[in-house]
């Protein structure tokens, strides 16, 4: 008997059927392990002498934040533009991406941030703290003088910088060859410095006078003058002419007063002078060689660089040190005594000794001694008292009542010679004063300490503002804690260059620029070390669909009326920036 | 990973899921695939637990819990009934662990693909009776511990290849698929959806509880198996067309297995001879997709 009613009318349902939902069981009663968000440190930003907060700088360049980016090394260092050119990044060598393929290029993302913020004239948005009643001189207009002076501005104190020479820069202006370092990349920075508030006087030279004088207008004097001052050989017959100082025949080029060298140059020394020198007289034209006592894997000048005067045709004699200059018939006659390796120290690094009597003469055109700087004025020498002085990683602060504070920073106090360290050095300066200021001597070091950046010794001037990176865990990120299936091999960009023929025939900028879409796709290799980055994946994976996205800095944020403790975020998280720890009842 | 799908869930919190459950991780994607108009049937299995207890139920969907056997028999009933409706909009599925689709409802599932009847079966698989008490089914692997093959009567019977065995059947569609890739895990089931006729999806879903594992560890052992070759991605088109979802490195089984206690007592001639069976079955699935294995 077919019916045409439909067969849902005729035959109800007579199983039963669940009408509420699971919701109510609150199954985080059973969890003993609390998954966290947790960020944690970088290798990289450990490693980086002015603390920038590289694991960040990477994550917004990858998200296209170029800007964001930019003012996120600015909080850290004023000078990325210099940086991103000069800085020997040792960042790098502590990529945790070492270990899966190639480290990220940080030095060149750097570079092409400022480059972009030039480019588009961006301005930084950085506020200054509120307008403090003390005033600071500092001398000197190098990287450590002027950083000084833009973090004490930054914390809201006027200073004077005082630069004895006619353009502001230091060895930025003056040491630093071109091909390093187009000054127009320094002016640049310089003004944006000047734009925020930091007053450069040029052509005032500082004697020891000032330091009395200055007790009337100042409660502080930075002493970032650096070491101008060539060391000499003393051996026989260094003032033969042809004989220069290294440092001074860098100082010529970048006033334009451009010798032609012909003939055969040889540098005497192993540092950044040294291969710097070289390299300059290799551009007039010279056929030159560096001489140095120890081997080429000892000099204190950047391997990079090092690499670079080989492949631009520069021979390195190695375990050489010249013991007399004679003049004959025009040229220099040079007596090398040849070294030989005694014992290696610590580092490794070599420790030498004269090989017997075995000694070799070479005739050359020109000779350039850079061995070494030191300071110029015997005042610039650090204190010997210990009572009212505080010794810092990259300062000395001498404070005694009724005088002003004084700070010795940059080449004088830091602890290796460098762009970065001095930037690091009036960092450090400027917070000392602060707290000094505030606090007084004896919260000096404590509170710096709270302002390392993982073990130190670099520091945050984010951390001590108390930016969202002071909640961040110190312990640094380890290679084995990343959870590397989310990442692909990928090999580093190919930093563009000037060909080696095209280097020699001027002084013009070697490294070259790279594109937004170079950089954004580098910027993607980063594993971005302790940071969430808003992958995802703990939400994603949650089988308890307790993981929530929601509006707070995080973006998403954990139920624990549902959330069991499994851990599988903590553990699917590619970064490590969860942690999962025992629950407190 | 972000994925391109829709954020709504069909799954409440609250599950009584044991922590890390892969079967719970499973759900969740397959039902974001499928969307709310979907009628699931769930033979006797965890998921018959997870759900919930009358008359609760986590997920936002009508769902059937049925007698272990009848996964196969009540989907294609079901999907008849909704054709008598008119209903052809809606997707019928089948939710069923290894123990009801390998060994009890596998006749009942064998039928329905002969019949090609038009529905999907999941398979969500964690190699063994898990709900019951961790009891060897045929899809336990070879070396396992279970409490039916316990101390050194471990299991030295191979699983049961359930794919293989419904290729066989020249069904519409069957592919693999891990709760550790879900972008494809859910491209699959979007695309078995958009497909009419029998479509089976074999779901790896690791069981901490069972297998001895760290409850933290349930979706990168998922993926460790995918990259061992133990449980490779792959689909298969009527029966005929194979394509090899993901060709991995070639690492090595014995990580896989040593980070499991179900595994402990294997010895290390074990683990060599679990290498060449698994080397023996990539070589097999290499060629059937019409690749020239490496070895041979």
């Amino acid at each position: 008997m077919a019916s045409k009613e439909p067969l849902t009318n005729r035959s109800p349902l007579v199983i039963p059927c669940s009408y509420l939902t699971t919701e109510g069981n609150k199954t985080g009663s059973w969890r003993f392990l609390r998954p966290q968000y947790e960020e944690k440190t970088s290798p990289c930003s450990a490693a980086c002498p002015s603390g920038e907060d590289i694991a960040r700088i990477q994550m917004l360049t990858a998200q296209g934040s170029f800007k964001e980016a930019w003012e996120t090394i600015l909080v850290e260092n004023p000078f990325p533009g210099v940086c991103g050119r000069v800085c020997y990044h040792p960042c790098e060598l502590q990529c945790n991406r070492r270990e899966f393929d190639e480290p990220v290029a940080i030095h060149t993302i750097e570079r092409f941030l400022a480059d972009t913020a030039s480019r588009y004239e961006l301005k930084f948005g950085l506020d200054k703290l509120a307008a403090k009643k003390q005033k600071i001189a500092v001398i000197g207009s190098g990287p450590s003088g002027l950083a000084a002076a833009y973090f004490l501005a930054l914390l809201g104190y006027e200073s004077d910088v005082f630069e004895a020479l006619a353009e502001p820069g230091g060895v930025l202006r003056w040491g630093i060859p071109l091909y390093r370092l187009p000054p127009h990349i320094l002016n640049e920075e310089v003004s944006r410095l000047q734009d925020f508030g930091v007053r450069i006087h040029c052509d005032k030279p500082v004697s020891q006078n000032f330091l009395k004088e200055a007790k009337k207008s100042y409660d502080a004097i930075f002493l970032g003058c650096g070491h101008s001052q060539s060391l000499p050989l003393s051996i026989p017959g260094e003032g033969l002419p042809g004989v220069e100082d290294g440092f001074h025949f860098l100082n010529k080029i970048r006033r334009g007063d451009i010798p032609t060298l012909e003939g055969t140059v040889a540098v005497i020394g192993g540092g950044n002078t040294a291969i710097d020198a070289a390299r300059s007289a290799a551009r007039l034209g010279a056929k030159v060689m560096v001489i140095y006592r120890r081997r080429q894997q000892d000099m204190r000048a950047f391997a990079e660089e090092v690499e670079m005067a080989l492949e631009e045709g520069i021979e390195i004699r190695e375990l050489e040190t010249p013991v007399e200059i004679a003049s004959q018939k025009g040229d220099l006659l040079v007596t090398l005594q040849k070294m030989r390796v005694a014992q290696e120290d610590l580092q490794g690094k070599a420790r030498i000794k004269p090989l017997g009597r075995k000694r070799e003469k070479i005739r050359v055109q020109h000779l350039f001694i850079a061995v070494g700087n030191t300071a110029a004025e015997d005042w610039y020498d650090l204190p010997s008292k210990t009572r009212g002085v505080t010794k810092l990683n990259n300062c000395v602060l001498e404070h005694r009542s009724r005088e002003p504070v004084l700070v010795y920073g940059g080449d004088l106090a830091a602890s290796i010679k460098s762009v970065v360290h001095a930037v690091a050095s009036g960092k450090e300066a400027a917070m000392a004063l602060d707290v000094l200021f505030k606090e007084g001597p004896k919260a000096m070091e404590s509170r710096l300490k709270s302002c390392l950046v993982g073990e130190g010794p670099s520091l945050s001037m984010e951390i001590y503002l108390g930016g969202p990176r002071a909640k961040r865990n110190h312990s640094i990120v380890s290679y084995e804690s990343l959870n590397t299936d989310y990442f692909r091999f990928a090999p580093a960009i190919s930093r563009p260059r000037l060909l080696r023929e095209e280097r020699l025939q001027s002084f013009a900028e070697i490294n070259l620029k790279i594109g937004g879409s170079l950089a954004i796709r580098e910027a993607e290799r980063c594993f971005n070390c302790g940071l969430c980055n808003q992958c995802d994946n703990c939400q994603l994976f949650c089988p308890e669909i307790a993981v929530i996205r929601d509006d707070n800095p995080q973006g998403r944020h954990i139920n624990y009326d549902y959330c069991k403790g499994c851990g599988l975020c903590v553990v699917e998280c590619p970064r490590n920036a969860m942690v999962l720890e025992e629950e407190r009842l | 990973m972000q994925l391109d799908s829709p954020d709504r869930e069909y799954m409440c919190p609250g599950h009584v899921g044991c922590p890390g459950c892969g079967a719970a991780i499973a759900m969740r994607f397959v039902l974001k695939a499928l969307g709310e108009k979907t009628i699931m049937i769930i033979p006797a299995c965890c998921w018959s637990i997870i759900a919930g207890p009358y008359p609760q139920s986590t997920l936002k969907i009508p769902v059937l819990h049925m007698a272990f056997e009848t996964g196969g028999a009540v989907a294609s009933g079901v999907r008849a009934a909704q054709d008598v409706k008119g209903d052809s909009e809606t997707t019928v599925v089948t939710w069923a662990g290894d123990g009801g689709t390998f060994d009890i409802g596998f006749q009942a599932l064998s039928g329905a693909v002969e019949r090609n009847e038009n529905f999907i079966y999941f398979c969500y698989d964690n190699e063994a009776y898990m709900n019951t008490g961790v009891q060897r089914s045929s899809s336990t692997p070879y070396g396992a511990w279970t409490t039916t093959t316990p101390g050194q009567q471990w299991k030295r019977l191979r699983k049961k290849n359930i794919v293989e065995a419904l290729v066989a059947h020249r069904i519409t569609y069957a592919a693999t698929a891990s709760i550790a890739y879900p972008e494809d895990l859910i491209r699959k089931v979007t695309k078995a959806k958009s497909l009419t006729g029998a479509r089976f999806i074999h779901i790896f879903s690791s069981c901490p509880t069972g297998w001895g594992l760290p409850s933290e560890m349930s979706v990168k052992i998922a993926r460790m198996a995918v990259q061992t070759n133990i449980f490779p991605l792959y689909e298969v088109e009527e029966g005929l067309r194979y394509t090899i979802n993901l060709t991995p490195k070639g690492y090595l089984v014995n990580e896989y297995f040593r980070l499991q206690g179900r595994f402990k007592h294997l010895s290390e001639t074990d683990l060599t001879h679990i290498q060449e069976m698994v080397d023996e079955d990539w070589n097999l699935l290499l060629r059937k997709a019409g690749s020239v294995p490496e070895i041979f």
